[in-house]
């Protein structure tokens, strides 16, 4: 039974670790970027109120922020393969991908939906009187300025999600919880592996929160 | 040029048109004047088609739309030929001056950026803002904002422009200028349907003026008509109580 901390352990296993930011920063960013591209989606639906679409989003919405991410992850993973053999291949890192951004899209949608309908309707009106379509009014008025609401939001989703993905070593992603988990198993250095990955953790949304406040300050500015 | 056949709109069991119709040749200055409350806005917004009427016709400049039936590609069409003049400016807050004017060239009318930057800018300065084509609307005064707006409606290629109250939420400084703006448009023979309270401006500019009560167009004729020989009791009323101020 070691009872100190043994330190220069956590140190020497911080290069190691590092070596599988990547894949951590990976899922994060693949999964932010799908998760985007469908809550914008979801949210122009929902607000458009396209009818059967818009009620499909909405049973989406529930289902994904009424069950647990690592349920869904299970879900996706265990269970597409079954039924859509197109997906036999599929392997955890993109599986996890795919569980991460639609978990996440469910709630940014629903911040995207906050901020569009936070444009004052006076915007829309005035792009539909000089003869812009809908369509065009949201992509160059509406969402434009609904972004601007919605990117603080949608950065902390981004920080939740890199904390998340600390979830696909349940499938079989080696990322940095897994690397950390394995060390720990061959050394024994539970505690030492484990404070390691969370400096890094730490670290990492230190930095992106960082990076949040610089854009808000700038998004401030613009206009 | 415009006309307005029978033209009705209900909110829910709140009928606030009920029955309107008139028409406007080219180049016509027309001014709508009336109590609050008696579908002015609701009539103009409707030849926008940012109301959808009840019932009834609207055709401008060839284009013509039975509410009954209209497709999205009528509604398209006719609301191309209206730009609009919002009474609180309505301009796009993430754009500048500039921009604003010629967003509708770019994206409605597909004309190239740098024409199109250049036709914004000509026209901004045709309304006194050569100083402020950077600008965004936040940094702009009342009356600067507005000027912006009714230049982003001269550009939209509309037969009619269509101004709603357009100073009636100006500090009284910025009043001036932007009626000036309006005269010069109407020298030029642009078509314009003008809701106002401003009535020495209807007086010296209009062609023709329009008196609306209870969604009704009660009576209408030249500002001389209107203004100092009503025929009707509530024109009459309504004109009597305007010019005491
Ligand atoms: N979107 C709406 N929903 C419900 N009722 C509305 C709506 N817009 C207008 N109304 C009602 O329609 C009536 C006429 O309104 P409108 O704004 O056309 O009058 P107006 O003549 O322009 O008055 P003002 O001089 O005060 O601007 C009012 O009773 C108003 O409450
Ligand atoms: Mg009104």
């Amino acid at each position: 039974m070691q009872t100190s901390l043994d330190i220069q352990y956590i140190f020497e296993l911080f290069p190691y670790l590092l070596k599988y930011l990547s894949v951590t920063m990976g899922m994060a960013i693949w999964g932010f970027v799908l998760a985007l591209i469908f809550s914008v989606t979801i949210a122009i639906i929902r607000v458009f109120k396209i009818t059967v679409l818009a009620q499909l989003c909405a049973l989406f919405i529930s289902f994904f922020r009424g069950t647990p991410l690592l349920v869904q992850l299970f879900l996706l993973y265990y269970g597409l393969p079954r039924f859509f053999p197109i997906f036999e291949g599929l392997d955890a890192f993109t599986a996890a991908v795919i569980g991460l951004s639609l978990h996440f899209s469910a709630y940014m949608a629903e911040s995207i939906r906050a901020a569009i309908m936070g444009v004052d309707k006076s915007q829309m009106e005035a792009c539909l009187s000089i003869g812009m379509t809908r369509s065009q009014a949201m992509r160059r008025i509406i969402l434009p300025q609904a972004s601007r609401v919605a990117t603080p939001s949608l950065m902390n989703y981004f920080i939740d999600m890199i904390k998340s993905t600390s979830l696909a070593f349940t499938l079989g992603v080696t990322e940095i919880m897994a690397v950390s988990q394995m060390e720990a198993a061959s050394s024994f250095k539970f505690f030492e592996s484990f404070l390691a990955v969370a400096f890094i953790y730490w670290a990492v949304v230190v930095f992106f929160t960082r990076i949040q406040y610089l854009l808000e300050r700038y998004l401030n500015r613009a206009y | 040029m415009i006309k307005v056949t029978n033209l009705t709109k209900k909110f829910a069991e709140n009928a606030v048109l009920k029955g309107i119709d008139f028409e406007v040749s080219l180049g016509e200055i027309v001014v709508i004047i009336g109590p609050s409350g008696t579908g002015k806005s609701t009539l103009l917004r409707c030849l926008n088609y940012l109301e959808t009427p009840t019932s009834g016709c609207i055709e401008i400049g060839g284009i013509k739309v039975d509410s009954r039936s209209a497709t999205r590609t009528q509604i398209n069409k006719l609301r191309k030929q209206s730009s609009f003049v919002f009474q609180n400016y309505s301009l796009f807050a993430n754009k500048t001056a500039l921009q604003n004017v010629a967003e509708g060239l770019i994206t409605v009318w597909k004309m190239p950026k740098p024409q199109a930057l250049q036709l914004a800018k000509d026209k901004l300065i045709q309304v006194g803002l050569r100083d402020k084509l950077d600008q965004y609307p936040s940094q702009l005064s009342g009356g600067q904002q507005q000027r912006v707006g009714i230049a982003r409606a001269m550009v939209a290629k509309g037969e009619v422009i269509l101004f709603d109250e357009p100073t009636s939420a100006l500090d009284p400084e910025w009043v001036d200028e932007v009626l000036a703006v309006m005269k010069t448009l109407a020298k030029q023979q642009q078509t314009m349907i003008v809701v106002t309270h401003e009535m020495q401006f209807a007086r010296e500019v209009a062609d023709r003026v329009i008196f609306m009560e209870g969604g009704y167009i009660v009576e209408q004729g030249t500002p001389q008509q209107i203004f100092e020989n009503p025929q009707h009791k509530r024109t009459q009323a309504f004109v009597k109580r305007a010019l005491k101020y």
